[in-house]
């Protein structure tokens, strides 16, 4: 090694991706042999779950940084590119490179590249059990009366223990397939929603049969609970994509891939969405150097070799044509069969209006599925509320007369903190040295962290309020007035769901207050061991709240979760669908956020409790007053004031828990009818990239709060004062 | 009798209620992958099975994420335990220009949505050159901690008599030595509760570190947990036993001070 490369520092190059585990593995491998070959570049991969990749590039390309390199399925390019923090790779590279892939691997955007695959496929398939049917099922009568025939109470407890056919059907993406074979495209012209149509209206039907009248799936399936039982030999036939072969290799599946059936009414194939997953470069790289060795990176990525590697460890199919008459792709049964499966199936589609599709469809099918609409409302509303979202999220609000009053207000407000801290901040400065040098000392490091934590970002958030920032306004938002306030102010959904967020918090802390009492009562005056008893009740306070949500997520399980085993088992009830009806997705979601917030308000009381004087009790006695009456004249009264101040923030900690409803419901399922406002916000911004409407949602939120919380602390005051 | 009766009969009834989550938890981490689904009520069954937890630490990186994630929780609990401390004790003693608005403001930063403040704390943090860095977390998760610690640090301090610092003050000790020497011995219930609510907040974080930490080297538990959780392919057995792992420091932190626990917290608002 000669002198200058030694101690050249060599170039960083982050990259960012969401591959499932075993791919990270080749990844690695493939990055650690480029960098010995490399030694002036070295490559940082991250994983990010998708969605989470998604948000977090946003943040960082905002910030003007972020990863040079980010991997991810191709209907992200579409945001990603609408935003300007993806640079199109035509600028980049010569027009020839693009032709030695599959066009599958290069979708285009607004007649650029932005996107190169190192495979294609994701795309769904027929999976079948070769232990229990030799032969899959090729036409959607076929596939019922296999399913019937293999669905089963193998034990005779009076449940099923095989299923004929499962699949994650409550997610659009496992359900579109159908939607052409029964006539008509999702999506037209490329932007265009086409949901109101007989077509999607029967694939509901189709779903809804499946489920009700020929109940060969089971009645709750999301993905991990598909996958578990067809690992485990409980079912016949699955729906997936390619991604999971290598999961059920490793549990040592004998399993095959077909299409999935024809439909047999329509004579039609289902046809998946085809796609890649890709590199993109982010368009902040400034300087040369990285940019070079970003593309070097990204050429090698989808070399020849790396894409081997993944053929050969995981069955990706290679995007590069040349590859196509591989002996390790030609004579590799899986993969021949899947590209047969793709021939029938259908570009994804990459444009941001996708994801209105997604949603709506999600929100109108799992109401279908709960059965609140019938199929033919369901395929309406999906289509005009698909039409609504995408008109919300393509819109570019334009500055009105309130922009004026708005920055002129702002910057009234500016000068109106400089005219009055002309004389602060010299205070502020002598202060230091003044005879509160002391005071001054001791606030200045709380001071500095809340101002920097909380104050700065929360102005900066009432400026967002008022701005047009959004999908189409990234990079270049400004302010534009009062509109995002006169729009929440003006939809009744805000009133609904501010009326279920007080309730949500009402229920919440009421239990919470009331349990807390009752338990903190019990162990201090009848328990033994009352140090034993306090620390199991404050076991649900310990754990982590995210590890928390997830648990109850699987205990509500409607199969499979303890809860409604226990209720079958021992008090013989039916199972009750827990997550996917509205009403018990939201009672679960309370429960859960009850079990997580007693113990709190039990230590609160307890702590009440011991400093009420024995005497007060004993006078009681001597009155004869009876249990309650002593519970009613001296314990409640002089719990009040510990319980009040405890009771109001545990309702401002409650009105603004996200994470709890977010993660119960799966981010606001059945049909996002699970929401509180906070839950609404978190989508509205992540989800649906209305970052100035979510902001102006949540001043709104932090107007209530304040309101309320003065008002209270009124009432309190007048109330004391007249005691 | 019935009374007692009734007592025992619901406080196990909560009992159950309030462990059996965690036991659920432990039941999924001792199953194999694949038995992940079972229409069964036991927590312990034939096939259970170690193997979850001796992966857990020979074939992923945990021992390192819990490395970080204590590096990072005690730093926070030192700084949120010492910025604390010191201004509730300023709030509580002295009177200042600007001492009801910091209390008031102190209480409203809880009511803003704090997932809106995401973006902006992103774009600082990238200004002041903090991403992939500890600092970055130390300073945002003292600082988000630091309204309910003050305000219980500050009610603390309210009930104990003003007598005791003006006897020292009198003696001649400065008010800092009054502070540390005096006051800081007296309060340690109140100092314990802000440990725990700062060591917490760091502890179980997610949405800010995943924003901040993007060098896996860096990452904390809650990190490392949920990339056990990828979107298609959750490997629940390891999640649950990381999840289980993850709980018990904050357990046994809290069994080891729950004496502490229940003057610290209410002391203030009942004499206050």
């Amino acid at each position: 090694m000669n002198i200058a490369t030694a101690h050249a520092e060599p170039v960083r190059i982050q990259l960012w991706h969401q591959m499932i585990y075993g791919h990270r593995q080749v990844l690695a491998e493939a990055l650690r042999a480029f960098e010995k070959e490399n030694p002036d570049i070295v490559v940082q991969e991250t994983y990010r779950e998708t969605e989470e990749l998604r948000s977090s590039y946003q943040a960082a390309a905002m910030g003007g940084s972020g990863p040079e390199l980010v991997y991810g399925p191709s209907d992200q390019i579409g945001p990603f590119a609408a935003m300007n923090i993806i640079r199109p790779l035509n600028e980049l590279l010569e027009k020839d490179y693009f032709k030695q892939f599959d066009p599958l691997a290069t979708p285009l955007y607004q007649e650029k590249y932005y996107m190169i695959g190192g495979g294609v496929g994701n795309h769904l398939m027929l999976l079948y059990n070769k232990k229990l049917l030799s032969q899959p099922p090729q036409t959607s009568q076929e596939l019922i009366e296999i399913g019937q025939k293999m669905t089963a109470d193998l034990d005779g407890d009076g449940k099923i223990d095989r299923f004929g056919l499962v699949f994650n059907y409550t997610e659009p993406f496992f359900f579109a397939p159908f939607i052409p074979a029964f006539g008509a495209p999702f999506m037209t012209g490329n932007t265009e929603p086409n949901l109101g149509t007989p077509a999607l209206q029967k694939t509901f039907e189709f779903i809804l049969d499946l489920r009700d009248k020929y109940k060969i799936i089971p009645k709750e399936c999301d993905y991990e609970t598909a996958n578990a039982l067809f690992k485990q030999g409980k079912a016949a036939m699955l729906i997936n994509g390619d991604w999971s072969w290598g999961d059920y290799k490793e549990a040592r599946v004998d399993f095959g891939i077909a299409r999935i059936p024809m439909i047999s009414e329509t004579q039609r194939w289902p046809s998946p969405l085809v796609g890649t997953a890709g590199y993109s470069v982010n368009a902040n790289i400034r300087s040369p150097e990285h940019l070079a060795a970003t593309l070097k990176v990204l050429k090698y990525l989808t070399s020849e070799k790396v894409q081997l590697l993944f053929t050969e460890r995981v069955g990706v199919l290679p995007s590069l044509l040349s590859l196509r008459a591989n002996p390790l792709v030609k004579d590799n049964p899986l993969l021949q069969v899947s590209s047969q499966i793709m021939e029938v199936g259908t570009p994804m589609p990459v444009v941001p209006e996708v994801r209105a599709v997604w949603d709506s469809l999600r929100i109108q099918y799992q109401k279908l599925l709960a059965g609140s609409v019938t199929p033919q409302a369901a395929a309406q509303e999906a289509q005009s509320m698909a039409k609504a979202q995408i008109h919300d999220m393509n819109e570019v609000i334009q500055p009105d007369a309130s922009a004026f009053i708005i920055k002129g207000l702002i910057l009234a407000g500016i000068l109106a903190l400089l005219w009055m801290s002309r004389n602060s901040v010299g205070h502020f400065i002598q202060g230091f040295r003044g005879p509160q040098k002391f005071v001054y000392y001791m606030m200045l490091p709380a001071f500095v962290g809340i101002f920097a934590v909380i104050i700065y970002p929360f102005f900066y958030n009432i400026a967002i309020s008022f701005s047009n920032f959004s999908l189409r306004t990234f990079q270049d938002w400004s302010i534009v007035g009062v509109q995002h306030y006169v729009d929440a102010l003006t939809d009744p959904k805000f009133y609904s769901l501010l009326l279920k967020t007080v309730i949500w918090t009402v229920v919440n802390v009421f239990f919470h207050v009331t349990l807390g009492i009752f338990l903190a009562v019990i162990i201090n005056q009848v328990m033994p061991a009352k140090g034993f008893w306090r620390t199991l009740f404050i076991i649900p306070w310990a754990v982590p709240q995210y590890i928390t949500a997830l648990t109850w997520r699987g205990m509500f399980n409607q199969e499979y979760g303890p809860i409604n085993i226990f209720l079958q088992k021992f008090l013989h009830l039916s199972p009750v669908q827990w997550l996917s009806q509205p009403f018990t997705a939201f009672t679960a979601c309370i429960i859960t956020n009850v079990w997580l917030g007693f113990p709190f308000m039990m230590i609160v009381a307890l702590g009440g409790l011991q400093s009420i004087p024995h005497s007060l009790y004993e006078a009681a006695y001597l009155d004869k007053a009876n249990a309650w009456q002593r519970f009613r004249h001296i314990t409640l009264p002089l719990l009040m004031p510990v319980m009040i101040p405890a009771a109001l923030l545990g309702c401002i900690w409650t009105f603004n828990n996200l994470n709890i409803v977010w993660l119960v419901s799966n981010a606001g399922e059945p049909g996002d009818q699970t929401h509180i406002l906070v839950s609404y916000v978190y989508k509205a911004a992540f989800n649906l990239y209305r970052y100035g409407y979510a902001a102006a949602v949540s001043v709104l939120i932090f107007l209530i709060l304040v309101g309320w919380s003065l008002g209270s602390l009124v009432r309190q005051y007048n109330k004391e004062k007249k005691v | 009798m019935i009374k007692k009766t009734l007592a025992w009969l619901s406080i196990l009834l909560f009992a159950v209620f309030s462990i059996y989550p965690m036991l659920y938890v432990l039941s999924v981490s001792l199953r194999g992958d694949n038995a992940f689904q079972s229409h069964s009520l036991e927590i312990f069954t034939s096939t259970s099975t170690v193997k979850n937890f001796i992966d857990l630490f020979v074939n992923t990186d945990f021992i390192l994420w819990m490395r970080n994630s204590l590096l990072v929780a005690t730093m926070t609990t030192l700084l949120g335990v010492a910025f604390a401390s010191t201004s509730a004790y300023a709030l509580s003693r002295y009177q200042f220009r600007g001492r009801n608005m910091m209390l008031f403001s102190l209480l409203a930063t809880q009511m803003f949505p704090a997932t809106m403040l995401i973006l902006p704390f992103y774009i600082i943090l990238s200004k002041l050159r903090l991403i992939d860095s500890f600092w970055g977390l130390f300073i945002i998760y003292s600082s988000t901690a630091l309204p309910f610690c003050v305000w219980q640090m500050k009610a603390y301090y309210d009930t104990i008599p003003k007598e005791l610092e003006e006897a020292a003050l009198l003696d001649g000790c400065s008010p800092w030595k009054t502070f540390y020497k005096i006051i800081l011995p007296v309060s340690s219930p109140a100092l314990v509760i802000t440990a725990l609510f700062s060591f917490m907040t760091s502890w179980s974080e997610y949405v800010i570190a995943a924003v901040v930490l993007q060098d896996p080297q860096l990452y904390t538990l809650p990190l490392g947990l949920r990339s056990f959780q990828a979107s298609l392919a959750t490997q629940w057995g390891l999640y649950a036993a990381g999840a289980l792992i993850v709980s018990i420091p904050v357990l046994i932190l809290f069994i080891s001070i729950s004496r502490y626990l229940v003057s610290g917290l209410t002391m203030g608002s009942v004499k206050g």
